[in-house]
């Protein structure tokens, strides 16, 4: 417990988390304007009349603008994660750190609980601002709130399932990419970019040789992500809860494989 | 409730091997209480890297390295026993030193207040709320101490603690150390300054090349060393003296102002064979044996930096 309250008074005693904090504010705005115009499309009447055949399009829009925010809400507190755990050695506080606590694990354990904290934060945050703005902006469209509909819980506690997940994978990262650079590089490549280039790759794979290899892009951990939030896109997809275990296992792999060589490292 | 008393350090066979070179080589010393001990050797002799064993955040090859007969890692409460100070360690530059010394209370269970009157032992209280960045480089490591005394530590390990301290406060951390020392702790300080040390330490653990050269008492240590006394003279007529010093079997060697310097003699021998030499003396000095001679005697040839 004096660990995590340590780690807590770190993150709070440096300029890094309300530069976090104030980026929020836009990226939410973006955010929720691009889910408005979405849902505007998609709940449309002409295009409800055409696209008879997708069941879930417009529950899926619904549940995006209840969300608003997740896509970068999520990147911040995975990049964030990370960073608690590389500017030990970024700042050189590691020497520090580990003389005050020589248990090592108990160090990252306590930074994951406050990963933990910074991601049910900055969902809580996203959710409150939602729950205000998803049904004003439904009401501009002549639509329902849903608001007491299990769908849309059902994607707000999914919602926050994956800012845990993720901010646990930031801490694993960081743990084992001890370069600040590299760790938020790779963080935010895989993040950003990875979803599309894998997607496309696993296609390609697909296509030239097995339409079998597209069940397994689950395995990618952007791919496991999206399928827990946002479900199936293919029928043979495996089903949500497949996404939340395969990113349940990525977090706990990199951690307890990065807390063992965090523990044999020498420091300094 | 009665904590444990860790008061002396053992360096049991310990080894440290790495790719290239092996930095420290079995190396056995003991450090007392109630006294300074100086850890010098030349650079790269392997003290950092022994200190950082000592201290559990370098892994030996071989052998232990313990406090009062517990390995560092194995204590409840490490920085209320023993306080560090390390080169290559740092504080957040965005974040001020207060706030730094605030971490380490929350994480060791101390009172937030420990770190105000740390801050004031060592001259910072008055600028604890500025950022680390803002920090020279003394008051960085009047800071590293504040860390250090922290857990008010029976024992203190030091690594080069006077780096970039100015002459008053190089003053004010042998006064600090040796008063530590006085209370009845143990105190273990690297430093390159052997001047500094003769003043500070009670004893000495000389290494080279990552081996133990010699332990003990400052004054033996000088004593064993001592063997050969050396002599400084200054003539408008160096040739000939050292032409009549070499007849007598002494070694001659020229000082960089000029003067000449003659190992294995006294002054009154020195002054004899220049008097007899008729050699007109303006200066003849006796050196008298101090550490930095016997350290550097000890070390000749035992491979400085690697
Ligand atoms: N992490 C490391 N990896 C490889 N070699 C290392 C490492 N740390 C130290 N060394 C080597 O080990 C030897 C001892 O280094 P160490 O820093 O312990 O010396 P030192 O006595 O503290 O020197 P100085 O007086 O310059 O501070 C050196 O040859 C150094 O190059
Ligand atoms: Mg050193």
């Amino acid at each position: 417990m004096n660990l995590i309250r340590a780690e807590l008074l770190k993150l709070r005693t440096t300029a890094l988390w309300w530069i976090f904090a104030i980026l929020l504010v836009p990226i939410y705005g973006v955010a929720l304007a691009y889910n408005w115009l979405t849902a505007n499309v998609m709940l449309s009447s002409d295009y409800a009349d055409v696209d008879t055949g997708m069941i879930g399009e417009a529950d899926r829009a619904v549940s995006g603008l209840y969300t608003s925010g997740q896509f970068f809400g999520i990147l911040l507190v995975v990049l964030l994660s990370a960073i608690l755990v590389t500017n030990e050695f970024f700042h050189l506080t590691a020497t520090s750190t580990f003389l005050t606590t020589p248990r090592r694990e108990l160090v990252i354990l306590a930074k994951m609980a406050v990963s933990v904290v910074i991601a049910l934060t900055v969902w809580l945050v996203t959710t409150v601002l939602s729950l205000g703005f998803a049904p004003f902006a439904l009401s501009t469209m002549n639509q329902p709130s849903h608001i007491g509909e299990s769908f849309v819980w059902q994607a707000i506690g999914l919602n926050a399932l994956a800012f845990v997940l993720w901010g646990l994978l930031g801490v694993g990262t960081g743990v084992l990419i001890r370069s600040q650079i590299g760790a938020t590089l790779t963080l935010s490549v895989l993040y950003v970019v990875g979803a599309q280039v894998l997607s496309g790759i696993f296609v390609l794979l697909g296509t030239m040789w097995n339409e079998s290899v597209l069940t397994f892009r689950v395995v990618v951990p952007t791919l496991a992500s999206d399928l827990m939030v946002s479900g199936q896109q293919f029928p043979d997809d495996p089903p949500r809860w497949v996404g939340a275990l395969i990113m349940l296992a990525y977090a706990a792999v990199f951690s307890v494989v990065g807390t063992l060589i965090t523990k044999e490292r020498d420091v300094g | 409730m009665s904590r444990p008393n860790y008061t002396e350090i053992s360096v049991d066979r310990l080894t440290k091997q790495y790719a290239k070179v092996r930095a420290v080589d079995d190396l056995s010393f003991t450090v007392n209480a109630g006294r300074v001990t100086g850890f010098l050797g030349p650079n790269g002799a392997g003290k950092t890297t022994a200190l950082r064993m000592i201290l559990g955040l370098v892994t030996p090859t071989a052998g232990t390295a313990t406090i009062g007969g517990v390995r560092y890692v194995d204590m409840p409460d490490p920085i209320r026993q023993v306080g560090a100070v390390l080169e290559a360690s740092s504080a957040h530059r965005g974040r001020s030193a207060r706030n730094h010394l605030r971490v380490i209370c929350r994480a060791a269970g101390l009172p937030d207040q420990r770190a105000d009157e740390v801050l004031a032992i060592v001259g910072l209280n008055t600028v604890g709320t500025r950022k680390f960045k803002g920090y020279s480089l003394g008051m960085k490591q009047r800071l590293g101490i504040a860390a250090a005394l922290l857990g008010d530590p029976r024992v203190l390990i030091l690594d080069e603690p006077t780096n970039g301290l100015d002459p008053e406060g190089i003053r004010w951390m042998r006064d600090l150390l040796k008063a530590l020392a006085a209370e009845g702790r143990t105190v273990l300080v690297s430093s390159h300054l052997l001047g500094e040390m003769q003043q500070l330490a009670d004893d000495v653990v000389i290494i080279a090349a990552g081996r133990l050269i010699r332990q003990g008492p400052v004054s033996e240590v000088l004593g064993a060393a001592a063997g050969v006394a050396r002599v400084r003279v200054r003539t408008p007529q160096p040739e000939r003296l050292a032409t009549a010093l070499q007849e007598a079997r002494l070694e001659v060697g020229g000082g960089p102002d000029g003067s000449l310097q003659i190992s294995g003699a006294d002054t009154a021998q020195v002054g004899h064979i220049a008097f007899t030499a008729g050699v007109e003396l303006h200066e003849l000095i006796g050196e008298s044996a101090d550490l930095e001679r016997a350290f550097l005697d000890l070390t000749a040839g035992k491979a400085g930096a690697r």
